[in-house]
């Protein structure tokens, strides 16, 4: 003991400042995070006054006078430990038998062995200062002020994570771009004379209508249908059908009433409309039109998509004479050939024409420029229109992606004739992130809409099949706009007397969204487009037409009955290969959230997923403490039941003799245990002696 | 031997310099797991059982893989950008406009070069397709077929194919038959027309008439544009470029008039720049006297407003067959790709182009490979302006062209000591121009590679819109008092078909700037690595410095050390064979001299007041709590190490 006291007292004499200080470096190493601040601070103020005391007095022994306290604390201290190691020593060597898992004795060491060891700061300070009721209060106090707002800021953490917040990124790419795929259509479904057997008796019907309301006698081809109408008389058929829509005009005010035809009326007060009524004809509609123009052809293509749809297969009639079309084609300083496009009909815009569709051989221009585009000299001619049907001369281009549906309608230009049109064109390009960040479908498998078109998923082919597909559950048949579901048939109002009817309520509704097809039509994530923008010059140049149009001729066949309204030429190209790609990319990925969560972790407790693991092995050892403790008192209580002894003092020894027994090894544990503690304990105890110490004073 | 064993000490003493200075690797470990502020070790130490033991390793290792796969994760993930995009309401500078005619040259003028080349043209015409233009000219045509050669249908004779597939073909000129040896390159693999129809033109290298290639076209008139444009080029390029600029449209003969933001101007605000296949075109605000305009709002009132005078009745008529201008809008500094991506105006309309003006910049190296000012592009920029990417391919094929053929394209800028083409001069130019053209557009030249985009750049988004102008009502007034502003130069009615009317403006002073900006910064990604390295560890940067002494200079002195003491250990049992008598002598004698040496040179540091109390040490060595301070226990191994090595060799 006195050994002891002496080696205490050396090593007070030079130790207490670098120790002590060596215990700051490694708190301030420790606890960068929020709770050791204080503690810190707490802990450094005594020192630094110390050490300058030291540095005063250079001798060992005022100071000793001065801390008598703290050294005498110090040296029971070492004498426990002394002791302790003592014990220790014979059994050193029984220590190398060690249990694959060993379990503390009781709760209290399993506790102790716990905030002894645990890295979770705070906890520390929360059970070991145990001896001052204050301190304790505090340090649960701040343990679980810490405990509250670090899982506060978690869940804003979280709360950012589970939004998906995207951040936008555009990336400028520049790359050999690869050709769209460029359709250009004849604005003519059918050459008139080969139709005019079929729309024959419609024709007849619109004119008298057109006579009827508006005095307009169109009188084209007048003998001639005058001729088969005699003799097609017989065929009512059509004339009746027609008669269930008649095209009527009626004033603004009252619609209901069927007016007949007015003149001296003003004109605006008027609107003009057909009848639309369903299968019983109890319930009808006007479906009208504020302009003559828009009601007549509207009305007339009405009649001919139940033409068309009656026609057994309209193959034969289109005529897709690539040549008679498109008399000139370059591209890239090419010539193109037939590989390089194909041919599909459209029934409003007529033959169309899909070049660079082939996905084995895609173009690709060399240089962005109007000399390195797609080039053709198209046929505007239109003296075999439908005269009703197409209103609009020219040819209509559109350009879109290979595997994407062309629809005219949607994305055309329309090239006037006797102009040279040279579209430039600026590629952009989508990319959604998809999955949970943004609305999106990557090949359209995950919307509940079959896909009709033989293409890739757009969002337009969705629409348009999701429409179809109600129309077929709806009217019973199909629009002949759309392609065929299997199983359906296109209307027809020889079958569908109705359909009209039908269609055009469906039609109000699909544009107000109760059929849901905009719901349930999501975006692809990957989206490409092109901008467009065109500059026209006069083509050809008045001194270049004679030989240009003699060699069209020449070569084409083309009989030139209106020079320049007959010719057009278009020019597409890139204007630079420059390319804009709108891209997302997660703003807050599992790596950034780990960092932030930490960061957070560590600044509120400086603790760890080890940490976590060490509460966890608590926990665990806890449960299995108890199991074995409450087994214990089990067999202890069955024992003495079957012993019939007192059960009061039994019980001790019962206990004394399973220590000696089977559980030796846990003997050591506990030993070992205890053994490693001091270094930790002394020094908490120390401390908060001097805490205690600074407190008084 | 005294000297030598002040050495030795001396070496003893410094060589565990820092750290513990544990005897084995294991006490090493055991001390470091103790004291560590990493999480995990302490418990490897403490926790009692073997697979407990087990389990805590296991953690902390998979710990630290986690920290180092997500730190990769952070590290590959810096390079980075995001993109700012700002738009800013502010008076924008008007970017420069550039105005050609279609049409390059006068044709009343630059006739007597083309006299003989449209000639042998419309020869070819009437040949081909039974066209002429009229009486007169057939029988001067007749006339003149006895008289000259055509030298043009000879170098490059027009051939019709009746049947590609059997290789005939029939010369146009000479009317008779030639076969086709050669491998035919004819652009388009199949026929489209009437296989009679087929129109091309061979070219031959002069050296080996074998060596041929064939260019065919679905449509005549583009075989007859390509032929004419070929031998137009050779012509061109043999004329000197005053006499070229002498045969443009001036300044004053394109414009007519002028007004720019409200105000009037005229052609001094139009810099000429000449074109090589457009001619005499004009720059508005080109910024050349130093001046830059800008308007002072948008809309097209305040904008560039010109009427082009284009002369229709004076075009070339085999070599440009569209009427009209074409504009270009571009940055001061940019050149000009009029023929590529210029914008057409149509005659008797008026044409509003509207603008929207985007600025982008990105981030070059190492984020993206794009190059800042073309300095580290290995192609000489041989257009006098800021680097682009077409700049850059233009002037590659250039070069190319130099090289390989002896001379420079007519349609791009001459380098430095090389000349246009024409066949006077090279005569093979021709085909060596299409095989090039040919192995660049199939990037067998390297220029697409080498070739990187510019880092920043503007561009003008361009809206067009036309409508009919000038309307008929205004029609009369309107031509009557531009022709007399035309003035006495030309004493006729100007007609609306020779007029063009441009706008160009802003649609709004909206400048929307597009930049690239590094996603991360050193500061995050450091926070980043701490948060790492906190969330699974609680480590820090002081941690990662302890692990490296730890595990690398305490470990490798540790191994060093027992290397020395074995090699020592052998020495001394070699010489403990001769006499034994000097070994225990050693230790003590050896302690007696360290201390000295400890006095003398070091300050007194706890290191050496740790000395203290040995001399009790060795009474009882476990006395000092060896967990207390671990540095203090190691200290005294040290000492005690001569110690132990006796006994040891005992």
């Amino acid at each position: 003991m006195l050994r002891n006291n002496s080696l205490c007292m050396g090593q007070r004499r030079d130790l207490p400042v670098h120790k002590s200080l060596h215990e700051a470096a490694r708190h301030v190493q420790a606890c960068i995070g929020g709770v050791c601040c204080w503690e810190l601070l707490r802990l450094l103020s005594p020192e630094l006054i110390l050490r300058r005391e030291d540095s005063h007095l250079k001798g060992g022994a005022a100071k000793v006078e001065k801390m008598p306290q703290e050294e005498s604390m110090r040296q029971c201290k070492q004498g426990a430990q002394h002791q302790q190691k003592h014990e220790e020593v014979p059994e050193k060597a029984e220590e190398k038998h060690e249990g694959l898992i060993e379990f503390h004795n009781s709760y209290r060491e399993l506790f102790q062995f716990f905030c002894s060891n645990t890295t979770i700061h705070g906890a520390i300070r929360l059970v070991c200062s145990k001896k001052n009721k204050m301190k304790t209060a505090f340090w649960s106090v701040l343990f679980f002020l810490t405990f509250g707002l670090m899982y506060w800021q978690f869940g804003i953490l979280y709360r950012e994570y589970f939004s998906f917040p995207v951040s936008l990124n555009l990336n400028l790419n520049s790359d050999r771009l690869t050709f769209p795929a460029v359709t250009l259509c004849t604005l003519n479904p059918y050459r008139y004379s080969a139709v005019q057997k079929e729309l024959d008796e419609l024709d007849r019907i619109t004119h008298q209508t057109l006579m009827d309301m508006y005095n307009y006698n169109m009188s084209v081809t007048q003998s001639d249908w005058a001729a088969q109408y005699t003799h097609k008389r017989s065929s009512r058929s059509l004339f009746h059908y027609v008669q269930r829509h008649p095209l009527r005009r009626h004033k603004r005010d009252n619609p209901a009433i069927v007016e007949e035809n007015n003149p001296p009326v003003d004109k605006s007060d008027w609107k003009i409309g057909f009848l639309l009524c369903n299968e019983k004809s109890d319930d009808c509609f006007h479906q009208t039109y504020s302009s003559g123009v828009d009601a007549v052809r509207e009305w007339y293509s009405f009649h001919y998509i139940n033409i068309l749809a009656r026609m057994p297969s309209t193959k034969d009639l289109d005529e897709s004479n690539f040549e008679s079309f498109i008399y000139a084609c370059r591209f890239n300083d090419v010539t193109c050939d037939k590989a390089n496009y194909t041919h599909f009909h459209h029934p409003i815009y007529g033959n169309c024409y899909t070049f660079n569709d082939d996905n084995s051989s895609l173009w690709t221009s060399s240089l962005p420029g109007i000399n390195n585009g797609l080039s053709l000299v198209v046929r505007t001619e239109q003296n075999d229109f439908i005269p009703l049907l197409s209103t609009v001369t020219g040819a209509r281009v559109m350009v879109h992606n290979q595997n994407e549906p062309a629809f005219m309608d949607d994305g055309g230009f329309n090239i006037r004739p006797g102009i040279e049109t040279s579209i430039s064109m600026r590629k952009e390009m989508t990319l959604r992130l998809g999955g949970s960040y943004s609305d999106c479908t990557e090949d359209g498998k995950d919307v509940p809409v079959q896909n009709l078109y033989l293409s890739h998923y757009t969002e337009q082919v969705c629409i348009r099949s999701c429409f179809q597909l109600n129309m077929v559950k709806r009217c019973g048949c199909a629009y002949y706009f759309y392609p065929l579901p299997s199983g359906a048939e296109y209307c027809d109002y020889t079958k569908h007397i109705a359909w009209g009817y039908c269609y055009y309520k469906l039609q109000a509704e699909f544009k107000a969204d109760i059929l849901g097809c905009f719901r349930k039509c999501r975006k692809p994530c990957k989206m490409t487009e092109y901008h467009l923008s065109a500059g026209y010059s006069r083509w050809p140049s008045a001194l270049s037409e004679d030989w240009v149009f003699h060699m069209l001729s020449q070569q084409n066949k083309y009989n030139i009955t209106s020079k320049r309204n007959g010719v057009a030429k278009l020019n597409i190209f890139f204007e630079e290969w420059k390319y804009k790609t709108n891209g997302e990319s997660p703003a807050f990925t599992v790596v950034t959230l780990l960092s932030q969560l930490g960061n957070q972790w560590s600044l509120w407790f400086g603790s760890s997923v080890l940490s976590v693991a060490e509460l966890a092995e608590l926990i665990l050892d806890f449960v299995v403490i108890t199991c074995i403790l409450s087994f214990r008192w089990l067999r202890a209580w069955h024992e003495t039941a079957s012993t019939m002894s007192p059960p009061g003092g039994h019980d001790n020894t019962d206990f004394q003799s399973e220590v000696s027994g089977p559980s030796t090894p846990h003997r050591f544990t506990v030993e070992a245990v205890v053994t490693t503690l001091p270094s930790y304990n002394s020094l908490e105890q120390c401390e908060s002696n001097r805490d205690a110490e600074m407190g008084l004073e | 031997m005294a000297a030598g064993r002040k050495i030795t000490a001396k070496i003893k003493k410094t060589l565990p310099v820092t750290g513990p200075q544990a005897p084995t690797l294991g006490e090493l470990m055991r001390w470091y797991c103790l004291n560590t502020n990493t999480h995990g070790c302490r418990r490897i130490v403490v926790s009692r059982g073997r697979l407990r033991r087990l389990l805590w390793i296991a953690l902390t290792l998979s710990a630290v893989a986690l920290i180092l796969w997500q730190c990769a994760e952070l590290v590959l993930g810096y390079y980075s950008a995001s993109v700012s995009v700002t738009v800013r309401f502010q008076k924008l500078r008007f970017p420069a406009v550039t105005i050609c005619n279609i049409n390059p040259y006068k044709y009343s003028v630059i006739k007597e070069y083309l006299s003989e080349l449209d000639k042998e043209t419309r020869s070819a015409l009437e040949s081909l397709y039974g066209f002429s233009e009229g009486k007169p000219k057939v029988r001067r045509d007749a006339e003149d077929r006895n008289a000259t050669a055509y030298q043009y249908l000879e170098k490059v004779p027009l051939l019709r194919f009746e049947d590609l597939t059997r290789k005939e073909a029939t010369d146009l000129h000479s009317g008779h038959k030639r076969k086709i040896e050669s491998n035919i390159f004819h652009k388009g693999s199949t026929n489209i027309g009437d296989p009679q129809n087929m129109i091309g033109f061979q070219l031959c290298d002069p050296n080996n008439s074998s060596d041929c290639a064939v260019y065919t076209f679905s449509s005549g008139v583009n075989a007859i544009q390509e032929w004419y444009k070929l031998h137009y080029m050779n012509i061109m390029a043999q004329i000197p470029l005053e006499r070229k600029v002498n045969m443009g449209y001036s300044a004053d003969d394109l414009l007519l008039t002028c007004f720019f933001d409200g105000l009037s101007c005229d052609t001094r605000n139009f810099t000429p720049f000449y074109h090589p296949l457009h001619g005499n075109c004009y720059t508005f605000n080109s910024g050349e006297n130093g001046t830059i305009l800008s308007t002072s709002t948008g809309g097209s009132e305040y904008g560039l407003q010109v009427v082009l005078y284009i002369e229709e009745a004076d075009y070339n008529p085999f070599l440009v067959t569209s009427t009209g201008a074409k504009i270009i809008i571009h940055d001061q500094n940019e050149y000009p790709f009029i023929e590529d991506i210029g914008t057409e105006i149509e005659t008797a309309t008026a044409t509003s182009i509207g603008m929207h003006f985007t600025e982008s910049r990105k981030l070059s190296e190492p984020y993206s490979d794009c190059t800042e000012s073309g300095a580290d592009i290995n192609v000489e920029n041989l257009y006098n302006k800021t680097y682009s990417l077409q700049i850059c391919l233009h002037s590659c094929f250039q070069k190319a062209m130099v090289d390989h053929c002896g001379c420079a394209q007519y349609a791009q800028p001459l380098p430095a000591g090389a000349e246009y083409c024409n066949y006077k001069k090279h005569p093979s130019w021709m085909y060596c121009y299409y095989k090039l053209h040919e192995k660049f557009v199939k990037e067998q030249l390297d220029c697409q590679q080498k070739c990187k985009e510019a880092c920043s750049f503007k561009e003008w988004a361009l809206t067009t819109s036309i409508a009919q102008w000038p309307s008929t009502a205004s029609e009369d007034w309107m031509l009557r008092v531009l022709s007399w502003d035309k003035g006495q130069k030309i004493n006729k009615m100007l007609k609306k078909t020779d007029l063009a009317n441009l706008m160009v403006f802003y649609k709004d002073l909206n400048k929307r700037f597009i930049s690239e900006n590094p996603a991360n910064s050193i500061v995050i990604l450091l926070s980043n690595f701490g948060g790492q390295l906190g969330l699974w560890m609680s480590c820090s940067v002081v941690c990662v410095i302890e692990i490296v002494e730890v595990f690398f200079i305490d470990s490798l002195s540790i191994i060093m050390r027992r290397r020395w003491q074995k090699t020592k250990k052998w020495w001394n049992s070699r010489k403990a064979k001769q006499s034994r008598a000097p070994a225990p002598g050693t230790g003590p004698g050896k302690q007696g001299h360290d201390n000295p040496a400890c006095i003398d040179e070091d300050l007194p540091t706890f290191n050496t007041a740790l000395r203290l109390p040995l001399p009790q040490e060795n009474h009882l060595p476990r006395t000092p709590p060896p967990n207390y301070s671990t540095l203090r226990l190691d200290t005294t191994f040290t000492e005690q190490l001569p110690d132990t090595l006796e006994t040891e060799s005992r």
